[in-house]
């Protein structure tokens, strides 16, 4: 029988007198307000987290590796401010800079070390009376490391150091919007699926088998074909395939776990929606591991960016992938260990900061999956 | 009679057995197959039976947890009556929602680790939108008082990780309290918990009903804890209730064969008790479209074909002053 | 072939005679916040053709003995102590290898659980056979297996032709028979069956347990029962060991300890405990919770629980002594324990 009348607002009961214990026990009051507590709460769990974290030393390594990087980021606009910055700035700015080291050539028929020697053709650009066996003077690009550019200077002149330090932003960037992305639409997707089941999630998972069968690097290749790929939607594009694909299938599987648990039973039978439950209390104990795949998600981002930079399909100022892109289009990239400096800097950092994320979600692994983790 | 606070009538679900995508199913698993029953105010009815006989499918139609295929849930609801399989009405679901809870048998599983003890015992209001956040906290407080978790401040920002099993039990017993129910669903609520435990977590629920004049559906598959806290029993086997009586008439003098084979299995903590031979044959079979007979008539050892093979599987008759049994061969006595 | 399929065990003992004995085992989990003592001097006898019961919450180190006994325990669990000696010789010290002849041949186990760990890709038989291979003293044809494992099935009641079929096929009941089947495999002298029958319901327990009773009988077997639940122990055993916090608190005669307890703790699980027959009683509550293994409490373990308790419980730990009838307690102050366990009042 439907009620005819609206029910009355419902109240919370008055005290239940009577029992033994309660009646002289007095109703406490809580000092303290509830974020206050909740922020105390969530310190402890972070503390305790941070020791089984650290308890990896490989973990640690991954987070000192990005704390590097991270400092080299935060170092490069203070740099181009101070000792960098003023009139040094046409030298230092990693996109615009230009300074010619002038050096000493021998002038010589066929080159054996570029280094010093310099063919008679190129040096006639310079001196139109040039000789073979003289010694001319010639602005040099790219340059050597010296006590003016550590790491030398790139083929058109500029500082690879500032270019290096430069590009670490952009990386984080890149970094951060793709697995932001990843988690998000992994998360949101892989809960929804495993929480209504059914359509929904034959739908969503099969949407997911699609993403999940499209070669990535192919299609950012025809993409950036099209059009000009800016950094964040780059980021964007791979959060939306790696959220969508692989990482929505494996977050789904963890969430159907959590969503047939008896505390989910409980939260229906204390009157929560469907929202309420998803976002309450499925989400929050699929999250952990959605935090580990935004570390393997930072990985591949920077990655990506380092092979699409290369093929000059990204529009980005300046990047590691750039930086070995101009190497390359300049001729440098075969040229061997001589010109180590326009290839070494950009590829480690690629190298280390993506191995490094990857060790972090590695140790995050432990802390999020008991399983693994050494008694 | 006083009116009955939750009453079922012929309650049913039949569970697809799905052959193709393509195909609508022809055959059912019927796990409840038309019960009745009848729970008094304060009352607390327990449910017995072995597993998969659907005493747990009963209890999660009766809070909602699962779909009513067929038959009628009547709930009183300060004077009126609603019947919560055919809930439509967004408020009447709210009500309902305070007026039937539930207490899980695993207190491990029952209770999200992310979240604290008062996020727990508080989710019915918070969900429901009940009160203020200080009003929340102070009924939390009295909760955990009068579950004994004393002081209630140092059990209100806790991890369930840092409860044992039995103060977990009783968080749950808080949160299904906290609105206040006049019916709660008990299933199995101290099958996980130690021996000296389980009498402290029973006992509590017993003086809290009676305080609170609340009714329990009390779901077990223990003879012995089910005669501790239930005033009547109803014994399932395969989707139909057997028999309901009186718990100490049941116990003391059961008329199903069924109920009396249940009750001879059962152990008892006294190396010089005898107990009677257990009279029963086979194991137990699927609920797939039951053949139109006793459902107990293949492991029934007073079975008689003429009779119990012949005819559906007989109704739930009162045999004697407030016992009732499904049995053709069951004679009736006189009051 | 020279073994029988089916033998009686005795390996040349009568029925009364000593079969295991058990002295001050102490086993320890070694865990990064120090030592768990699990098991802490803990002795008892097992006789032929006995079934004895080791009872007591989860937790009190029932499972760690058993396990102990086979030297099954834990990577991290150390025997620090004590000696285990089967017919007379000492399993702790021998090797690894050697200790591999004696379990499944002289002492075999039914873990817990196990009737819901069968490998579902393999026919039920198989599975037995692998044991038969590894364990078996000498190598078996494939008749000579089938026929042995069809001769086990018998025993437990299974039918012989049950052998073939996959573990889903059979109902829980007959899956834990079929494990019994399996530990009975190699003609143990001992079986020790922990919680034989938690995941049952009572009927299939009734049958379970009534049968390992006629196989204990039939092959003069001894079984060392391990549950929490009391009233199965009561049923089944002997002689019964109460446990508490990894102590052996009270050991007796079954009869001796239901109807009498001494032990505080043995009183006060017995008298929490309901039962369906005899008069509807108020149950008394076990206040309290089990102490943390890691650093009990001074004295007596049960000390902080104990309504009895004394100065003396809370420093000095009580010995199991013999209070007569081969009935030992651990307790300073047993006789203050009221004898029989309907205490409380009648509802």
């Amino acid at each position: 029988m439907a009620l005819e009348q609206k029910p009355p607002d419902l109240e919370i009961g008055p005290p239940i007198t009577g029992l033994e214990g309660s009646d002289d026990e007095p109703i406490i009051a809580i000092t303290e307000p509830l974020w206050r507590i909740r922020l105390r709460l969530l310190w402890r769990s972070f503390k305790k987290n941070w020791g089984l974290f650290a308890e990896n030393r490989i973990g640690l390594v991954g987070l000192f590796v990005i704390a590097i990087f991270a400092v080299m980021a935060i170092a490069h606009p203070i740099l181009m401010a101070t000792a960098w910055g003023g009139d040094n700035r046409e030298i230092y700015d990693p996109v615009i800079g230009y300074d010619a080291v002038v050096k000493e050539f021998t002038v010589v028929e066929e080159v054996t070390d570029p280094l010093s020697e310099i063919e008679l053709i190129d040096a006639r650009f310079t001196n139109i009376n040039a000789q073979v066996g003289d010694v001319i003077e010639q602005p040099q690009q790219p340059a050597s490391p010296s006590s003016r550019h550590l790491l030398g200077t790139d083929p058109l002149g500029r500082d690879v150091l500032s270019q290096l330090m430069f590009s670490t932003r952009a990386a984080f960037f890149l970094g951060m919007v793709a697995a932001l992305v990843t988690v998000f639409i992994a998360t949101t997707v892989g809960s929804i699926a495993a929480f209504f089941r059914g359509f929904v999630d034959a739908f969503l998972m099969r949407v997911a088998d699609l993403i999940l069968l499209m070669p990535l690097i192919p299609i950012l290749i025809v993409i950036g074909g099209f059009w000009t790929i800016e950094l964040w939607q780059l980021g964007v594009i791979i959060g939306i395939l790696n959220g969508f694909g692989g990482v929505a299938i494996v977050l789904r599987s963890q969430a159907l776990a959590v969503s047939v648990k008896p505390f989910v039973d409980a939260a229906r039978v204390a009157g929560g929606s469907r929202w309420h439950l998803i976002f309450r209390h499925v989400i929050p104990n699929v999250l952990p591991l959605s935090f580990l795949y935004m570390m393997f998600g930072v990985t591949e981002a920077i990655s990506l960016e380092a092979i699409l930079s290369f093929f000059g399909l990204l529009n980005v100022e300046m990047s590691w992938g750039l930086m070995i892109s101009i190497a390359q289009a300049e001729g440098y990239l075969l040229r061997g260990l001589d010109v180590w400096w326009l290839l070494f800097p950009a590829g480690l950092a690629v190298t280390f900061l993506a191995a490094a994320f990857f060790l972090v979600g590695r140790a995050m692994d432990e802390v999020v999956n008991p399983r693994l983790r050494k008694r | 009679m006083t009116e009955a606070r939750v009453e079922v009538k012929d309650l049913e679900k039949r569970y697809p057995v799905q052959k193709s995508v393509f195909r609508s199913a022809k055959d059912f698993i019927h796990a409840v197959d038309g019960i009745n029953f009848r729970i008094d105010p304060g009352e607390s009815l327990g449910l017995v039976g072995e597993s998969g006989c659907g005493k747990t499918t009963t209890g999660r139609m009766l809070v909602k947890l699962l779909e009513v295929t067929g038959g009628e849930v009547l709930l009183q609801d300060s004077g009126e009556v609603i019947d919560i399989s055919h809930i439509t009405d967004k408020d009447d679901l709210k009500r309902f929602r305070s007026d039937v809870q539930m207490i899980f048998q695993d207190p491990f599983e029952s209770m999200n680790p992310r979240r604290t003890v008062y996020d727990t015992i508080a989710e019915p209001l918070t969900v429901q939108r009940i009160g203020t956040v200080p009003d929340r906290e102070a009924k939390v407080a009295e909760l955990l008082n009068l579950v004994g978790l004393t002081p209630a401040e140092s059990f209100m920002f806790r991890f369930p990780h840092e409860l044992s099993g039995g103060q977990r039990q009783r968080v749950a017993i808080a949160r299904a309290l906290i609105v206040d129910p006049t019916f709660v669903v008990a299933d199995e609520p101290t099958s996980m918990l130690d021996v000296s435990i389980r009498i402290s977590v029973m006992d509590l629920m017993l003086k809290l009903a009676d305080r609170l004049n609340v009714s329990y559906l009390y779901i077990t598959h223990d003879l012995a804890v089910a005669r501790y806290m239930c005033d009547r029993i109803a014994v399932m086997y395969l989707g139909k209730i057997v028999e309901l009586a009186d718990t100490e008439d049941l116990l003391g003098h059961p008329m199903h064969p069924y109920t009396r084979a249940l009750l001879s299995a059962v152990p008892v903590p006294d190396p010089s008790y005898q107990r009677p031979p257990v009279e029963i044959k086979g194991g137990i079979s699927k609920s797939i479209n039951p053949e139109p007979r006793c459902r107990f008539y293949d492991r029934c050892p007073i079975a008689r074909e003429d009779i119990c093979g012949v005819q559906d599987h007989p109704p739930l008759e009162e045999k004697a002053p407030n016992h009732w049994v499904a049995c053709y061969l069951v004679d009736k006595q006189p009051a | 072939m020279t073994t029988p399929l089916v033998e009686d065990s005795t390996g040349g003992l009568k029925t009364g005679d000593t079969l295991l004995e058990v002295d001050n085992l102490i086993m320890r989990y070694k865990t990064k916040q120090g030592y768990v003592s699990a098991v802490e001097d803990v002795s008892f006898v097992l006789h032929k053709g006995e079934a004895l019961g080791l009872v007591g919450e989860s937790g009190c180190g029932k499972t760690s003995v058993a396990l102990s006994l086979l030297r099954l325990q834990a990577d991290n669990g150390e025997i620090l102590g004590g000696e285990i000696r089967l017919g007379g010789k000492d399993l702790v010290p021998i090797s690894e290898d050697e200790m591999r002849r004696h379990r499944w041949n002289d002492v075999s186990m039914v873990f817990q659980g196990a009737m819901n760990s069968w490998n579902p890709v393999y026919r039920v038989g198989d599975q037995i056979k692998e044991a038969l291979d590894l364990h078996w003293p000498e190598r078996l044809n494939r008749a000579e297996t089938r026929q042995r494992i069809g001769d086990l099935f018998a025993l437990v009641g299974l039918d012989s032709d049950a052998q073939d079929r996959y573990p889903h096929e059979f109902s829980g009941g007959m899956r834990q028979r079929a494990v019994i089947a399996m530990a009975l495999s190699c003609n143990p002298q001992v079986i020790i069956a922990d919680e034989p029958t938690t995941a049952l319901d009572v009927i299939v327990q009734d049958q379970i347990l009534k049968e390992l009773k006629k196989i204990q009988a039939d092959l003069n077997m001894s079984i060392i029962y391990i549950s929490h639940d009391i009233a199965v122990i009561a049923e089944v055993t002997d002689r019964t060991g109460v446990m508490y916090a990894g102590k052996m608190v009270e050991f007796g005669d079954t009869g001796d300890i239901f109807s009498a307890p001494r032990h505080p703790y043995a009183w006060l699980l017995l008298s929490s405990t309901p039962s369906i027959v005899g008069p509807r009683r108020k149950l008394a509550p076990l206040e309290g919770e089990p102490p943390n293994l890691l650093d009990p409490p001074s004295g007596c373990r049960f000390n902080p629980r104990c309504p009895f308790a004394t100065d003396q419980c809370r420093v000095e730990e009580p010995p199991l002594r013999d209070i007569g009838d081969d009935h030992q307690v651990a307790c300073w102050n047993y006789e203050q324990v009221p004898v029989g366990i309907t205490s409380g009042s009648v509802v």
